[in-house]
């Protein structure tokens, strides 16, 4: 049993750290809460070395508010089969993510999407983290 | 007789030996040795992987907020730190910011070393780094080459330099970009110097690095860092960062920051590890044991961290460097394509040359127009045809008359239209914002020499030396006269005074000038540039002080003045006068990089601008 567990943590120390962003996601977003946005799309970036999706939300209000959602590297969704093409402008989502910070950004850290006609998402299987 | 011919025959196997299995293990001196320094040591080639087992806690080498422990930051960089949100890096200039060394080695991502020899000689020229994440190419020159002069741009990678000290590579860096210390707020300077001792066991290199840090470290900080080799090299070594809108509808003069002592973070990272924020707040004295006895007085040790989070204590004045040559002589550096920077003469010149004649920008103080003008010789074998001034400030039109004196417009020489001038062509002309000539005409007594080709248009063209050149005004900036100029084929573009390495921009309110209007023309300058990547090479800046640069410390310079603006705008809004903003301390955590106690441009003149600017803004501003 010892020794299962003393190669279990050398295997995990030599794992290859591809978890590992290249900014301090603690500093930027509330890791500890997530929040829940429906809306539409406005703007899909896929870019390295993350892309971001605009989305556009009624609040209780009736007032449009701009969201934006940091997501993973062009090429990660790639890999997980999101391309260029797969969200549209006007298309319902829904995400859920971690909140920034800082208020005033309305940026968010994708966790899941999920859209409302189709069933298209992303997030929901191993491996599916913006890091 | 014997002998001699058995020696002859024992040299020609020795030497058919060398030839064909090159099985030279030591040389002897006089014997197989290459010309040049022989360099042997250590090879490190390989690709390889950070092992951040030592650094596990800071996740992605980043950390939380206020965890700096251990850092010996000074009271400016932590000022910065705190100031610093992450929200910053949603500015456009700042997403794709380089990795500087040593940070570079505690990124994710693939590490790839490899050695540069010289095919005729095999003797090792350089040994060449590139690291995925921020795709830093970096060169290790083992040839015994000089660093670059100090005007010489910066790069995040750096220059570097090796040598091995028995099997160690030792490398020496200098010519580094701001950067990071750590991702998490404190930064290292572009004044630091970087020693890197490179150690290998097997398929592990130990990296052992000293950052010496005037403006931001109390004294040098060291670390180790591990990276392992791989078997197999991946097959993903791109990075290929592009910026994006990342925060729609944002402002390009709105840089994310906390106001001094309102970070609402600064607690987080020691409250949830139960440790002292005192010690969470770095310094040289949490480096060593006897720090442990500072915090055991909880209610002292939080004081003093609370003090910590207000700038106290003297204005400081800039510990970097000053890039200028100031040793009586012109200093000629090519920039890129044709244009040229001549430095020594107090502001930058900047030289254009081509089959035409020189455009010359800016003419320097005037004190060394005789080396000057024979520099300007070497580069054009045409004599000077326009000179630009970007400023009417005496450093910036102080050569105008020698200048201008050796050049010759020809397309004013014989022209039909110029008939009716006796010195028609005799003489470079001299281009200007109108306010330029204004400026000059009014001195007591007036200066010499004023542009004569003047404009008030939004745009100044030409196509000369094949290239498209544009020179642009910018309003209330430094003064009511400034231009900047672009020349569009090399992509360089010449500053003047809003833009400077040296010192914080000499904003002449009785001329003109005005906060709002110098944070509008360096946004102006951005949106112009682009880099080559990861925030390096692209566009290049000659500023009117200092060194030559890209777009990266162009942005910092604009975030910098706007952060100040901010901290000032929120003092005014709560009614304080301009001595208690000046006591305040706004600009405590640039001081040391840019701040002046005494001499023409202190810091206290320059808040007086910021505050005066921000209380009676001028008309553009609106």
């Amino acid at each position: 049993m010892k020794l299962i567990v003393i190669v279990l943590l050398f295997a995990a120390l030599l794992m290859p750290s591809l978890a590992l962003a290249h900014h301090s996601f603690t500093a930027t977003y509330d890791t500890s809460k997530t929040v829940t946005i429906e809306g539409k799309v406005t703007q899909f970036l896929l870019r390295n070395p993350h892309s971001f999706l605009h989305v556009t939300v009624v609040d209780k209000d009736g007032k449009e508010q701009n969201w934006n959602i940091e997501w993973a590297a062009a090429g990660q969704l790639g890999g997980a089969g999101v391309n260029r093409d797969s969200l549209k402008v006007g298309d319902e989502i829904v995400i859920t993510g971690n909140p920034a910070r800082d208020p005033a950004d309305q940026r968010i850290r994708m966790v899941t999407v999920k859209r409302t006609s189709d069933g298209f998402n992303w997030g929901f299987r191993q491996g599916q983290v913006v890091d | 007789m014997r002998t001699i011919t058995f020696s002859i025959v024992l040299v020609a196997l020795f030497a058919f030996s060398i030839t064909f299995f090159g099985q030279v293990s030591t040389p002897s001196p006089g014997i197989g040795i290459p010309l040049g320094p022989l360099v042997s040591g250590t090879d490190f080639s390989g690709s390889y992987r950070w092992l951040n087992h030592q650094d596990a806690g800071l996740f992605t080498a980043a950390g939380d907020i206020a965890d700096w422990g251990g850092i010996p930051l000074n009271d400016a960089a932590r000022l910065y730190a705190l100031s610093w949100p992450a929200s910053r890096q949603t500015v456009k200039q700042q997403q794709c910011m380089g990795y500087v060394p040593p940070y570079t080695w505690m990124s994710p991502g693939n590490h790839r070393i490899w050695e540069e020899r010289d095919p005729a000689t095999q003797r090792l020229v350089a040994i060449h780094y590139w690291g995925q994440i921020a795709q830093v190419d970096r060169t290790i020159y083992m040839d015994g080459r000089p660093h670059p002069p100090a005007y010489a741009p910066h790069t995040f990678p750096g220059f570097s330099t090796g040598k091995f000290e028995e099997n160690i590579l030792t490398i020496t860096t200098t010519h580094i970009k701001r950067g990071w210390i750590r991702a998490n707020g404190v930064p290292q300077s572009d004044a630091a110097t970087v020693t890197e001792h490179l150690i290998r066991h097997g398929d592990v290199v130990t990296v052992f690095s000293v950052v010496n840090d005037p403006v931001y470290l109390s004294e040098p900080m060291s670390k180790t860092s591990i990276v392992v080799r791989q078997a197999i090299a991946p097959d993903a070594w791109l990075y290929a960062c592009d910026d994006s809108e990342q925060i729609l509808g944002r402002k390009n003069d709105y840089v994310p920051s906390h106001l001094f002592g309102q970070n609402p973070f600064a607690r987080e990272y020691a409250e949830k590890n139960k440790l002292s924020l005192l010690g969470a707040f770095g310094g040289r004295e949490t480096i060593y044991p006897e720090f442990l006895g500072a915090v055991k007085d909880t209610a002292a040790a939080e004081a003093a961290a609370k003090a910590k989070m207000l700038p106290s204590g003297p204005q400081q004045n800039s510990r970097a460097p000053d890039p200028t040559p100031n040793d009586g002589n012109i200093h000629v550096f090519h920039v890129t394509g044709s244009v040229y920077l001549l430095a020594g003469d107090g502001a930058n010149i900047a030289v254009q040359v081509g089959a035409q004649g020189a455009i010359v920008v800016d003419t320097g103080a005037g004190k060394l127009s005789e080396k000057v003008i024979p520099e300007i010789a070497k580069l054009s074998t045409k004599p000077i045809q326009f000179i630009v001034n970007t400023s009417f400030h005496s450093d910036h039109v102080g050569g105008n008359k020698k200048l201008q004196a050796v050049g010759a417009d020809p397309s004013l020489t014989g022209s039909f239209f110029s008939n009716q001038f006796a010195d028609a062509g005799q003489g470079a002309t001299i281009l200007g914002q109108q306010n330029v000539q204004t400026r000059m005409q009014e001195q007591k007594p007036p200066m010499e020499a004023p542009p004569s080709d003047t404009y008030l248009e939004d745009r100044r063209r030409k196509y000369h030396n094949e290239e498209a050149v544009e020179i642009f005004p910018m309003p209330n900036a430094i003064t009511d006269g400034d231009s900047v100029v672009h020349f569009r084929r090399s992509d360089v573009i010449v500053t003047g005074d809003i833009f400077t390495t040296t010192q914080y921009p000499f904003i002449d309110l009785k001329n003109g000038g005005s906060l709002q209007g110098e944070i509008r023309a360096l946004n102006f300058i951005l949106d112009r540039t682009v880099y080559r990547n990861d925030e390096d090479g692209g566009t290049l800046i000659i500023p009117g002080h200092g060194r030559v640069t890209n777009e990266w410390e162009v942005a910092e310079y604009r975030d910098m003045l706007v952060i100040i603006r901010d901290r000032v705008q929120a003092m005014l809004k709560n009614g304080a006068s301009l001595e208690q903003v000046k006591a305040a301390r706004p600009t405590a955590d640039f001081d040391p990089r840019f701040g002046a106690t005494t001499g023409p441009w202190t810091t206290d003149a320059f808040i007086e601008a910021v505050y005066v600017s921000l209380k009676n803004p001028p008309r553009s501003a609106n």
